[in-house]
């Protein structure tokens, strides 16, 4: 695989907890870090209540993350230029500001903890019943210390990190205001440019509306190249204004936030969470909206996701009502072309749902999907509920579209043969983790996790007469996400299970290029 | 080995609106003892129609018009209501898909597995609760006593159905109709439970009927498998024939458009077109729309099917055409 490839979506610690009474969550998805590429087919496989659905949900921000990032890549910020931007930027003092307090104050509680710890050691060299039980007493004191000072610490890093995502390690800069003032220089150019291009986009279409109808508009074409001339220029001195604090203040009269503010690996791990997507967890309502176009959704039952009432092409046709200006007979048209685009008729404009087959609502709700101008679509499920034959047509469609517009797939589904042969890379998922991600090849011949290895094994297979291997089948139930078992989610019923496992959550390394593994039989060989 | 079950010539009819519509176009198989026959088809072929025959459960706008059922020799069409009422779950019983819609969710699991058995084998309360237990470790249910106190929806689904076998075959029927049991669960669960009817099939001596749509379940499980197409029985034989040799060309489609996991370069290959409602009016051979060898027979003659090899069955005109050559 290449690694030029342009990342589409980049999913950063991503979690969400359900809430489900005060105190108890149900830990949905934990820290799921990973990169969805242009143009490709990502699959996602577990059991049910893995989080595969969740996921692919949270992505399209139907439901809010708890924490982490999705940084979306389809569009830049100089075409869309988000408002939580200049926030971001007039927020910087105040972040680093607060990293600073809590700092001191984490700072101030040590020094309290160390005034209580000589208490306790003078105490304990003495040593009578009732010392004992004051003793006691300091010791819980010095531990919720202790805890404090741990959640100021985390809390001043938050801070930082937060901060770092709009200008990296320039956050610890000594002299952040003119950081700032560069930053929010450049943020207005970004806003004056995306301005520029929405004018481009008008003029555009005012000149091809002028070419249908059969006289060129000389006008609309010279405000058209003038307004991409501005757009240009804006773009370039935003960057030049960016590139110029970077140049200036990067690396340079580093502040003493915290203790670790002066070493080159955090700062480094700064500057790896600078942003330069749009994150869609911080977009407004009205912004999200407008990303929806391209981003899409199709869903398992294809009968439940559309209205009964309404006629396949009016269900169809709502989303030109809804996101274009076009009048009705073009729009019309478009849904007509579309029905054939996804192999149905245009008879098919006037039929209800219910006289369609399960196919057929399928290809309804593909072609809804692709309506606009879409990218992005993740579909849950969406070929499960239908027969082995009519699976195939659908899975034919959907490959056949992806390459037609360039679409990028999430299909999340539960059948491993369908994910091998229609995806590019594949994602294991037990319980919100992430246990395997590689090339679907590299994940069939070479499992690496248990779980893989026991998912591969379970699958009924099109072979007679073999003595069917009754092994490996996995013992017991998925465990509970309100309580996740500890360290490895999956050691409860993994059959190489260390003592390590019940102990220590395994880091996910890259056992072979690009194959990414979470767990510690192979953490340990690549130390050894 | 004695016949558990034998179907001649099913007829099914479903009234829509003032008109029936065939929805079994005479279907005809029979089951031996300690054998499993698998039904695969699609959605709409007339699987679960046949279950429901068998078993006197259609609901009010179908009826069986003709044909014969005959479970251990007893002809069943011509039985009254009572009579069926007292073989359902006593010599024949049913698994559903869906465990949780099948069980009672106000009822302990307990209240509801000694409850067949008091009533079909006559135990008392203590005898039944202590075959029930036996059971339960027989489905391979850790600490039973404790589930028998439990209720349904403290249960996963795997363990549902696990119940769900535990009760049908703690009454010992002489017939056991399995529905789709394991379309509603995750692979690694059903394979649990595969593992576990396999296991069951040699202790017992019932004969299994076994409905899925899934060709691999199919090969785990099955000694002998029918395709159904639209009502009509397509291909019968028995397990490694169909595997190694399908003849009928929806079988041959069917098999081509499932993903297989073993093979790196599968090309997907639909059956093109959809399948046939059953209102639609098909003349000749129901499958011939969709058929890439369809010719002018197909389209006039409903082909009646022939016997290639003992055993092995198959209705196509193609087919029949070759063999005759």
């Amino acid at each position: 695989m290449s690694e030029e490839r342009k990342v589409l979506l980049e999913l950063k610690k991503l979690k969400k907890y359900f809430p489900v009474r005060r105190g108890v969550d149900l830990k949905a998805l934990e820290d799921i870090t990973l990169k969805i590429y242009e143009g490709e087919k990502f699959g996602v496989v577990g059991e049910s209540g893995c989080g595969k659905s969740t996921l692919g949900r949270v992505i399209l921000q139907l439901y809010p993350q708890t924490s982490g990032a999705c940084i979306y890549y389809g569009r830049t910020r100089d075409e869309m230029c988000p408002k939580y931007l200049a926030k971001e930027v007039a927020k910087l003092p105040e972040y680093q500001k607060k990293a600073t307090e809590f700092y001191q104050k984490s700072l101030e509680v040590d020094k309290k903890a160390d005034a209580l710890r000589k208490e306790l050691d003078a105490l304990s060299a003495r040593g009578t019943d009732q010392e004992t039980r004051k003793e006691a007493g300091l010791q819980k004191k010095l531990s919720e210390l202790e805890f404090k000072s741990k959640e100021l610490r985390k809390d001043a890093s938050r801070q930082l990190r937060e901060g770092s995502r709009t200008v990296g390690s320039l956050i610890l800069c000594k002299d952040l205001p003119a950081v700032q003032e560069l930053f929010s220089k450049a943020q207005k150019e970004t806003e004056a440019s995306s301005a520029a291009i929405k004018k481009y986009r008008d003029y555009e279409k005012q000149y091809a509306q002028s070419l249908v109808e059969g006289k060129e508009d000389a006008d609309a074409k010279a405000k058209m190249e003038a307004a991409r001339e501005e757009a240009r220029t804006h773009v370039e001195a935003s960057r030049a204004y960016r590139a110029q604090a970077w140049k200036e203040y990067h690396g340079k009269d580093i502040l003493p936030i915290t203790e670790r503010t002066q070493d080159p690996a955090y700062q480094a791990k700064l500057d790896g969470n600078y942003e330069t997507g749009i994150n869609l967890g911080k977009l407004t309502r009205d912004e999200m909206r407008e990303l929806r176009r391209e981003m899409q959704m199709i869903f398992q039952d294809p009968a439940a996701s559309l209205d009964p009432r309404q006629s396949v092409g009016k269900s169809i046709e709502e989303v030109f009502v809804i996101n274009t200006d076009y009048p009705a007979d073009v729009r019309k048209e478009k849904t007509m072309e579309l029905l054939e685009k996804v192999g149905l008729k245009r008879e098919h404009y006037y039929s209800y749902p219910h006289a369609l087959s399960g196919g057929q609502k399928q290809r309804v709700g593909i072609a809804r999907a692709i309506a606009l101008d879409t990218k992005f679509v993740v579909l849950d499920e969406s070929v499960s509920a239908l027969d082995v034959s009519v699976q195939a047509q659908i899975l034919q469609l959907l490959n056949q579209l992806s390459e037609e517009k360039h679409l990028t797939y999430f299909f999340i589904t539960h059948d491993l043969g369908v994910v091998k042969h229609f995806c590019d890379r594949i994602l294991v998922m037990y319980l919100g983790n992430v246990c395997e991600l590689a090339d679907s090849k590299e994940l069939f011949h070479h499992p690496l996790h248990p779980y893989t290895e026991s998912l591969l094994a379970a699958v009924p297979r099109l072979k007679v007469g073999q003595e069917h291997s009754t092994e490996s089948v996995l013992e017991g139930d998925v465990p509970s996400a309100i309580k996740p078992p500890s360290g490895c989610p999956f050691h409860t019923r993994c059959s190489k299970c260390m003592d390590i496992c019940s102990k220590e959550k395994p880091p996910i390394v890259e056992a072979r290029p690009g194959h990414f593994v979470a767990c510690h039989l192979h953490n340990t060989k690549e130390e050894g | 080995m004695g016949k558990v079950l034998e179907v001649k010539d099913l007829v099914t009819t479903f009234r829509i609106g003032k008109k029936e519509y065939e929805v079994l176009r005479g279907i005809s198989f029979d089951i031996n003892e300690n054998e499993t026959l698998c039904m695969v088809g699609e959605s709409g072929c007339g699987k679960s129609v046949t279950t429901l025959s068998i078993m006197d459960l259609l609901p009010n706008n179908g009826r069986v018009v003709s044909g014969s059922i005959k479970l251990n020799g007893q002809e069943l069409t011509t039985m009254t209501a009572k009579e069926r009422n007292g073989l359902r779950g006593k010599q024949m019983g049913m698994i559903f898909q869906e465990p949780m819609t099948a069980l009672n969710p106000l009822l302990t699991i307990g209240r509801q597995l000694t409850e067949g058995l008091r009533l079909h084998l006559g135990m008392s309360k203590e005898e039944a609760h202590k075959t029930a237990v036996a059971y339960l470790e027989k489905v391979g249910i850790a600490n039973a006593e404790e589930r028998m106190k439990q209720y349904p929806f403290q249960l996963s689904g795997g363990l549902r159905q696990r119940i769900m076998i535990a009760m049908v075959m703690a009454v010992q029927p002489s017939l056991l109709i399995a529905d789709e049991p394991t379309t509603a669960l995750d692979v690694t669960i059903q394979k649990q439970v595969l593992v576990l009817l396999n296991k069951l099939k040699k202790d017992v001596s019932t004969g299994v009927l076994f409905i899925t749509h899934d060709l691999g379940v199919v090969a785990e499980i099955a000694d002998r498998v029918i395709i159904l197409y639209s009502g009509c029985k397509v291909e019968e034989g028995d397990i490694n024939t169909i595997f190694s040799k399908p003849l009928h060309p929806y079988t041959i489609g069917l098999m081509n458009a499932v993903p297989n996991v073993d093979k790196d370069d599968f090309e997907i290959q639909p059956i093109p077109g959809t399948f046939p409602n059953i209102t639609e009016e098909i003349g000749g051979c129901r499958f011939h729309p969709r058929c890439p060898y369809a010719t002018d027979r197909c389209r006039a003659e409903v082909p009646a099917g022939m016997e290639v090899e003992p055993g092995h069955f198959v209705a196509c005109h193609k087919v029949e055409e070759e063999m005759r050559k």
